[in-house]
């Protein structure tokens, strides 16, 4: 020979794991990455700060009050107490009231006397001042009525009185759990679609591009699928990871998170769920992706996946957040395709137990090795088909 | 020595292969020709198990060839594969050391490569960045860069300018000097009279010649003559031969059998004055039209 270079054995995981590298290298490497992490950073920090902005604006309310609805003030304080309303009274005279409200320096001004009070604001009035202003109207009005009619108000207001009470203690961290859930949520959705599109857009690379052939004449096919699901998945863990530390640790420093244990939990939890569904779904967008052999094919073969990722997405958003206990967002985050989703979104709520937990893993687990079985075999039949489309029925059954 | 030994391949009702079978020698440059759809590209996936073949089989030195001797062949298909946004460089020592070198070997190996193909300067461009004749040469360092033991390049010829083609030319004859056996395929019949120590002619599906361009030429055992010189009608009146042209001053005649060429020379000297008297060499594309028209016409009545 004419070079001392004598090429050696190579195991099949050392193949895997040469794939699995290249994908993660020339992936990081990739601007796509880089512009990628940086937008959905910018989104969360967008929706983080415009929550924090919409929270501020609706705790604290001024009202200007004329010397005529003066005996009004105790009621409407005692209303905003009740509703958790901070509000600020002040008397004033209607025409420096006015000008405040038009001028924005005050929410809004009551004028007139009982039987004719007026609630003046700039272009509207805040819903939830009306609301109380109203109510206490109505008490001022009821306690007239009733003093005229000999009852007393404070023996009527004790014997109507309704108190609450829960079995379980409150949880005073629902909101921020909700938080987490939705977060999460939503980071496994895009995750999920992103780098399962990129495990299909990759396998039609490498059909179109006819490396397929140079590949396969050296390594299996189940070894390159195997290796680009592997490398892709670690881009995605990557990216998880980067933007779940940034916003753990983001929001512990601005305060908006109180609960660090719970956000580590709900973490870990993410990453586990992300692993799972994303090897299901990984398999199916390289199988589906397999039968075509231009990237310009390839959206319309892989709508279904956006269905099949999107579906439970919704159902979470949609059924959690008022009913943490639904009926049906229980029975599917135990169901494999639906389970990624719910189930990590359950327990950030704090209504899923470790061992639920489990059990749907394995369930997963279990889904996840018959689907792999099966997406194997199409990529195995399908991607040296070059030409018109390959049926997933003639896939299935070998070439 | 590579047997490809009886190999037969359908597609669906159509026949691709139907009892392939002939050897390539190590050292030896081998010609694959045939029309578009005879069959090359597929033998050639056979040979690197990218295609399974329905029957026969191809053995490397006596043994079946398995995933591991593959590894060990140098392959470019028909069809360029390479990944186009990737670095040449990176993408070549990935391809090789997807053939079991180690980092440090595909680094040497790709330099020389590189180096040899004139291709040295590009390593850090992207694929898709080069024009097509460098890209063709990448394709070659990436079947090279493993020193293979054998090599099978479906149409390495294709597209690539004069010098490219003397410098591709001058790799595989390198190769095949070195002792490997080179198999490749082209359309380009008189390169590959000049540059193959055997050919193999390939017609819808089926071997019909195979040896080298003197063995090809036996085959049809006449003898034909190029004569120059005496004015034309002299060998219509001589015994044992066929006229096939005649203008002016140069005739083509063939000889009958057991005719004597001497006998031949004596008539036209008797004709004229004989400038030149040579036996004909019909080119490679002569013999390709005949042995293919040949093949069709005995497939006709079946």
């Amino acid at each position: 020979m004419s070079t001392a270079v004598r090429s050696g054995p190579i195991s099949a995981n050392q193949a895997v794991l040469l794939v699995a590298r290249r994908e993660f290298v020339s992936q990081v490497r990739s601007r796509s990455f880089v512009i990628g992490l940086v937008i959905t950073l910018a989104l969360f920090a967008g929706g983080a700060l415009l929550g924090g902005f919409l929270a501020s604006q609706s705790s604290s309310k001024s009202l200007g009050i004329v010397a005529a609805a003066a005996p009004l003030r105790a009621g409407i304080e005692e209303a905003a107490r009740t509703q958790g309303l901070d509000l600020q009274i002040t008397e004033v005279d209607e025409a420096t009231g006015r000008a405040d409200v038009q001028g924005d320096r005050r929410s809004a001004l009551l004028v007139g006397t009982a039987g004719s009070y007026e609630l003046v604001g700039r272009d509207t009035v805040d819903s939830g001042l009306e609301a109380i202003v109203a109510t206490a109207v109505q008490q001022q009005a009821l306690r007239t009525a009733l003093a005229s009619a000999g009852v007393d108000p404070a023996q009527l207001a004790a014997g109507s009185q309704v108190a609450t009470t829960t079995t379980e203690p409150v949880d005073p961290h629902r909101g921020e759990q909700l938080v987490l859930a939705i977060v999460g949520t939503i980071l496994l959705f895009i995750s999920f679609s992103g780098y399962g599109q990129l495990v299909a857009t990759g396998v039609v690379e490498e059909k179109q591009s006819r490396v397929v052939e140079l590949l396969l004449a050296t390594i299996k096919p189940w070894q390159l699928l195997g290796g680009k699901i592997l490398g892709l998945g670690a881009v995605g863990l990557l990216q998880l990871v980067i933007l779940g530390a940034i916003g753990v640790v983001g929001a512990s420093l601005t305060g908006m998170l109180t609960v660090p244990g719970a956000a580590f939990g709900m973490f870990v939890m993410v990453i586990v769920w992300y692993l799972l569904g994303f090897f299901l779904f990984a398999a199916l967008y390289a199988a589906i992706g397999s039968t075509v052999s231009r990237q310009e094919e390839l959206n319309s073969v892989i709508a279904p996946m956006i269905f099949v990722i999107i579906i439970p997405f919704i159902l979470t958003l949609n059924l959690l957040p008022n009913d943490p206990r639904n009926q049906v967002a229980t029975v599917l985050s135990y169901v494999p395709f639906f389970s990624q989703t719910v189930m990590p979104a359950r327990y950030a709520l704090g209504v899923a137990s470790v061992w639920e937990v489990v059990v749907s893993a394995v369930l997963a687990l279990i889904a996840i090795a018959v689907v792999v079985r099966l997406a194997g075999r199409v990529y195995r039949n399908s991607i040296l088909r070059t030409g018109a489309r390959v049926s997933l029925r003639d896939a299935l059954r070998g070439s | 020595m590579l047997d490809i030994d009886g190999v037969s391949k359908r597609f669906g009702d159509r026949q691709a292969l139907d009892g392939v079978t002939f050897s390539v020698r190590p050292g030896e440059l081998f010609g694959f020709v045939g029309g578009n759809g005879a069959g090359k590209t597929t033998t050639m996936r056979i040979v690197l198990g990218v295609l399974a073949a329905d029957a026969g089989e191809v053995r490397w030195n006596g043994k079946p060839v398995d995933a591991e001797l593959r590894r060990r062949i140098g392959y470019m298909p028909e069809e360029r594969g390479l990944y186009p946004k990737m670095k040449v460089g990176s993408q070549l020592r990935y391809l090789a050391r997807l053939h079991g070198l180690s980092a440090a070997q595909a680094r040497a190996s790709i330099e020389h490569w590189t180096e040899r193909l004139g291709i040295a300067a590009r390593t850090g461009d992207e694929v898709q960045k080069l024009s097509l004749g460098n890209q063709q040469r990448v394709q070659l360092c990436a079947a090279l860069a493993h020193d293979p033991e054998v090599l099978v390049l479906d149409e390495p010829f294709s597209g690539l300018d004069p010098t490219a083609v003397e410098v591709m030319s001058g790799v595989l004859r390198e190769k095949a000097d070195a002792g490997v056996p080179v198999i490749f395929s082209s359309h380009q019949l008189e390169l590959v009279e000049r540059l193959c120590d055997r050919i193999g002619i390939i017609a819808t599906g089926r071997m019909v010649a195979t040896g080298s361009v003197e063995e090809l030429r036996a085959r049809d055992g006449s003898t034909v003559v190029d004569v120059h010189g005496p004015p034309s009608g002299w060998a219509e009146t001589t015994t044992g031969v066929d006229v096939l042209e005649s203008n002016g001053t140069r005739t083509r005649i063939k000889l009958a059998d057991g005719t004597d060429d001497q006998d031949v020379l004596r008539a036209a000297l008797a004709a004229g004055p004989v400038h030149e008297f040579r036996r004909w060499r019909p080119p490679l594309t002569e013999l390709y039209r005949d042995v293919v028209q040949d093949a069709h016409t005995e497939e006709a009545p079946a």
